[in-house]
């Protein structure tokens, strides 16, 4: 029985050097993605000031101020914000075993959204850490009206449902979004480009409040990826191989919450990483989720710290909204998708 | 071949149908405006919506937007209808007095087309950035005018000193303004030697951007009247910035910087970040201590003869000259 | 046993029954009575006998102007932006098969946005404002068009249709955000205003240039009352009975981006009339797409004829577009289906 197994796990040991390779070039790709982050901007800074930048501060120097004080903190916000959504992605995915599922679905964004604009046009609260906990209030209760509309009368939620409701509740919000943005024009005026999707202007201090709940989810799903597996034969097999599906469902759900939430809070609507970067993982790592959820993690890192960069330069000195350029990354890429036949797993 | 009568009939009916669409395709896209019957008149004002006929002094005048607002005060007239202010209340504090008593019909950007109706005016001031659409129904219950934006204030001054039938008091508005304009720059270079002509940068903070106003801005236009010029980083194709980030802040270097905001705790936060950046302090501006706040209504949203004026005040004050007028 | 009256004429033949006349009657008389209501408040209230003075063109003066010239068109053009929205909604959910369809999600109403955000932002100072419904519709049918392309192979699937439109409507969102945020001419609460659904300013040019298409595309519809009908059964049944169903499907889109494309480029992007209509339509009377259709387009027009009367008159002196507040009664009932239906 030992010598099986110790065979079977060699077996997949080889065989998951491939997946592995190509994890570790991801790595590299977001580690030169955050370096091209650092050092390209409005002033291009070169490598070795970087390094002094971040090892042997200066404070009298501008260009060590320009990296600490705005270029680092973007660029690792912007990690956190594409890992987090990324994976909630490929939760999504799996939990609705739709291949069209992302975030958005959940009704977060509209959720937190929703939130934001009624803290700041009706409760006059505007110190971006106290709305970073109203757009976590607001993606959670969001987040929790969808879970327990697509799970009423049943002990799971079945994908269907959950679409549906996150529809029904994404529209909810939005209505009222519009009712008060509407009447407020102020109001319009400071959200719009948070509403874009930005990971510019904020400080490392104001995010670390989302750090106790972005890096346990990060870490725990990182845990499921074998259960996740399981459930993608079908609930009825999982339930035979001894998955709690129930616990599962909710458990995925909740992270789900925990981390698109959070980078709604932090970013605005940042979208298409939670849709497309599963997709890109899953056809080069393939589907064990062992390695699609770090693979997502990395890859959505890269691809938001990417679009981050390429968004400074097309219109400068202004910027596009990142959230939109994720789009204009992410279309094309959903449009191959699309047509090559949308399948899953 | 027919199948059966069912058949036929559909496909005709599908033909028919296709034709009717075709044409509606095609006829669905407007036409011109049909020219207004002539009336017995006294003048026609040729202005950005077309040509409009207006007989004698109009006593009932509604304006539409801010510039059209001021404009009406600084020729002496008092409109039966004015939109609301887009801060200090339903007017601004300088047309508060002038405006007293006044009926509101609405917003600027969305008036109130029954309140407007039922004040039964003889004349109208619109602007066609903000009112092209609704422009037939005003024509139909009184001569409308309509200015092609909102700030341009020569324009605004002309077309309605002929529309108000007061020509002489705007020529004469103008040529003080124009004097005043001279006044300014003769001075400056006086006082200023070799450091005119200055370059300035407007920048209003918000909350969550900072909007850098260029040459083609209302504030813009009037500093270029007055000899400033323009810092060469600024672009010539816009007439106005969105800055997100902080990165930014040297395109706003200039020897005099004017800014101006919001009464509001999240747009001086935003200020108190931009100004204590490194960047900022490292701006000639920051460092010569030529960085100053300004009225925000008379420079960017009053829009009229009046307001321009106030905003011209406050260059006199700021750069201590005397101002003649 | 139901009753039900036979009319034929020539190759059409309806069949009704009682209970359809019976609702369809009646919800003409309520949509009579809301629109002289509507006609009759607003900055100004006037009795209803005054209004139907007004209409018959004996009153003059300020109050005559405003009941046939200002009220009266917008109140014909909300009820038939609504009109339009629900039998477009109705048609959508056969063809997707899906009662959860609408016209907004199939990425209808993002076309239409794209391209009438674009002619805010950027063409206003060389075309007249009146080009803006024809951009709209543009957009509309481009979108559609890009949509049926990219969701085709050997034919077209309705779960394809919608997947695909999910995807791009999220796209043309991004576009959409795009546009308001840095556009250089400052239209910002304008393009919100159109984005939410609004019939202000709307006169009687408008209700013009909107109305035709109604006539020409509701009877179309109708004379399709069967196609349709069928295509709720399925391909494989509904091939079996005789239905081309590609080409049927291909026709039918094309009615319901029609009829929704001009509504939107009319009525600014309205949501959730095209999902709801229908289904109180289905409460009423019989699922026949002929009994249908009438009644989904006046609950359709009532609903965006009372958005709009609510607008114009609970926050005065705002005037606030009639998107919302269908919307805000919309969602609330989008999601007392959803907790009702068995998935």
């Amino acid at each position: 029985m030992t010598a099986s197994v110790l065979t079977a796990n060699c077996h997949y040991l080889k065989k998951s050097t491939r997946p592995g390779r190509r994890l570790i070039l991801g790595l590299l790709l977001t580690g030169a993605a955050f370096c091209s982050s650092l050092a390209l901007g409005q002033t291009n800074i070169p490598p070795v000031t970087v390094w002094d930048a971040l090892f042997h501060f200066d404070a009298t120097k501008t260009q060590h101020l320009i990296i600490q004080g705005s270029r680092l903190p973007r660029a690792v916000i912007a990690m956190l914000v594409g890992s987090a959504l990324a994976v909630a992605g490929a939760l999504m995915q799996a939990l609705t075993r739709n291949p069209l599922a992302s975030p958005a679905i959940f009704g977060v964004n509209a959720g937190a959204v929703f939130a934001i604009v009624l803290a700041t046009t009706l409760m006059a609260i505007s110190a971006m850490d106290q709305l970073l906990w109203v757009g976590l209030i607001g993606a959670a209760l969001a987040g929790g009206l969808v879970y327990a509309l697509g799970t009423v009368g049943h002990q799971s939620p079945s994908p269907v449902r959950l679409v549906l409701a996150g529809a029904a509740i994404s529209a909810l919000f939005i209505s009222f979004t519009q009712a008060i943005l509407v009447t407020h024009q102020e109001g319009l005026d400071s959200v719009l480009f948070w509403l874009a999707g930005s990971v510019s202007g904020r400080s490392l201090a104001m995010v670390l409040p989302t750090l106790p709940l972005v890096l346990p989810a990060l870490l725990l799903s990182l845990l499921l990826g074998r259960h996740i597996n399981l459930l993608m034969s079908g609930d009825d097999i999982a339930r035979g191989l001894g998955q709690n599906v129930a616990l599962l469902k909710s458990a995925l759900g909740l992270l789900t919450i925990c981390l698109a939430g959070s980078a709604v809070a932090m970013a605005g609507n940042v979208g298409f990483v939670g849709l497309v970067v599963p997709h890109i993982v899953r056809g080069w790592l393939g589907s064990d989720h062992r390695w699609v959820i770090p693979g997502c993690a990395v890859f959505g890192a890269a691809l938001v710290l990417s679009a981050d960069v390429i968004a400074r330069f097309l219109i400068m000195p202004q910027e596009i909204p990142v959230g939109v350029m994720t789009a204009l990354i992410g279309t094309p890429f959903f449009i191959y998708l699309a047509r090559r036949g949308l399948r899953y797993g | 071949m027919p199948l059966s009568p069912i058949a036929t009939a559909n496909e005709w009916a599908h033909r028919a149908a296709a034709l009717v669409l075709m044409a509606l395709l095609v006829t669905s896209s407007p036409g011109a405006n049909a020219t207004p019957p002539p009336k017995p008149d006294n003048r026609v004002i040729i202005h950005s919506q077309g040509e409009t006929r207006i007989s004698g002094t109009p006593k009932r005048v509604i304006t539409l937007f801010q510039g059209a607002n001021d404009t009406a005060v600084a020729l002496g007239v008092t409109p039966v209808g004015v939109v609301d202010a887009w801060a200090q209340g339903a007017h601004y504090d300088y047309l508060d007095k002038a405006l007293d008593g006044v009926s509101s019909v609405g917003l600027e950007t969305q008036p109130s087309l029954e309140a407007i109706a039922l004040l039964e005016p003889d004349l109208i001031i619109a602007s066609r950035r903000r009112h092209e659409a609704i422009y037939p129904q005003l024509s139909q219950i009184a001569p409308t005018v309509s200015l092609a934006t909102v700030f341009d204030v020569p324009r605004t001054l002309e077309i309605m000193g002929q529309a108000l039938n007061r020509e002489d008091k705007a020529n004469a508005l103008w040529v003080d303004w124009q004097a005043r304009l001279k006044d300014f720059r003769q001075q400056a270079e006086r006082t200023l030697g070799n450091r005119w002509p200055l370059s300035a940068t407007v920048l209003n903070f918000r909350a969550d951007h900072t909007r850098l106003y260029l040459g083609g801005s209302y504030a813009g236009s009037v500093l270029k009247d007055l000899g400033f010029t323009q810092p060469p980083a600024h672009p010539k194709n816009l007439w106005m910035m969105k800055l997100t980030t902080k990165e930014s802040i040297p395109i706003i270097d200039a020897d005099v910087v004017f800014y101006f905001m919001e009464d509001d705790p999240s747009v001086r936060d935003s200020f108190d970040a931009w100004t204590r950046h490194p960047l900022w302090q490292n701006l000639d501006a920051a460092r010569n201590q030529q960085v100053y706040p300004v009225d925000r209504v008379a420079w960017n949203l009053a829009g009229g003869i009046l307001g321009a004026n106030r905003m011209l005040d406050q260059l006199f004050e700021h750069f201590e000259l005397e101002d003649g007028s | 046993m139901v009753e039900r009256l036979r009319l034929t004429a020539g190759p059409i033949s309806l069949a009704l029954n009682g209970r359809t006349i019976v609702v369809t009657s009646v919800l003409l008389v309520i949509c009579l009575a809301v629109a002289v209501l509507a006609l009759s408040v607003g900055s100004v209230a006037l009795s209803p006998i005054t209004v139907i003075e007004a209409l018959l063109g004996r009153v003059s003066g300020p109050e005559g102007f405003i009941v046939e010239t200002l009220r009266l068109p917008r109140i014909v053009m909300a009820f038939l932006v609504g009109a339009a929205l629900g039998v477009s909604g109705l048609i959508l959910q056969a063809l997707i098969r899906n009662p959860l369809a609408s016209p907004d999600i199939i990425g209808i109403s993002g076309g239409a946005s794209v391209a009438a955000v674009a002619f805010l932002s950027f063409l206003t100072p060389w075309f007249a404002i009146q080009w803006l419904p024809v951009a709209a519709i543009a957009g509309a049918m481009a979108a559609a068009a890009i949509i049926y392309f990219l969701a085709w192979r050997d034919g077209v699937t309705p779960l394809r249709l919608v997947l695909i439109g999910i995807g791009l409507s999220a796209a043309m969102g991004a576009a959409t955000t795009l546009m308001i945020t840095l556009s250089p001419i400052t239209t910002t609460m304008t393009a919100y205003v159109w984005l939410t659904g609004s019939v202000y300013g709307a006169d009687w040019k408008d209700v013009q240039a909107f109305a035709p298409w109604l006539m020409v595309l509701l009877p179309l519809a109708l004379f399709r009352a069967r196609a349709i009908d069928l295509q709720a059964f399925g391909d494989t049944l509904a091939t079996g009975l005789g239905l081309s169903v590609q080409r049927s499907r291909c026709l039918l889109m094309f009615l319901s981006v029609a009829l929704a494309g001009a509504a939107v480029a009319h009525g600014g992007a309205i949501g959730f009339v095209g999902l709801i209509a229908p289904h109180i339509a289905r409460q009423l009377v019989d699922r026949q797409f002929a009994g249908l259709a009438p009644v989904a387009a006046m609950i359709g027009g009532l609903l965006v004829l009372l958005g709009d009367l609510i607008g114009r008159t609970v926050f005065t002196p705002l005037d606030l577009p009639a998107g919302v507040f269908v919307s805000a009664v919309g969602a609330p009932f989008f999601v007392y289906l959803l907790f009702r239906q068995r998935y």
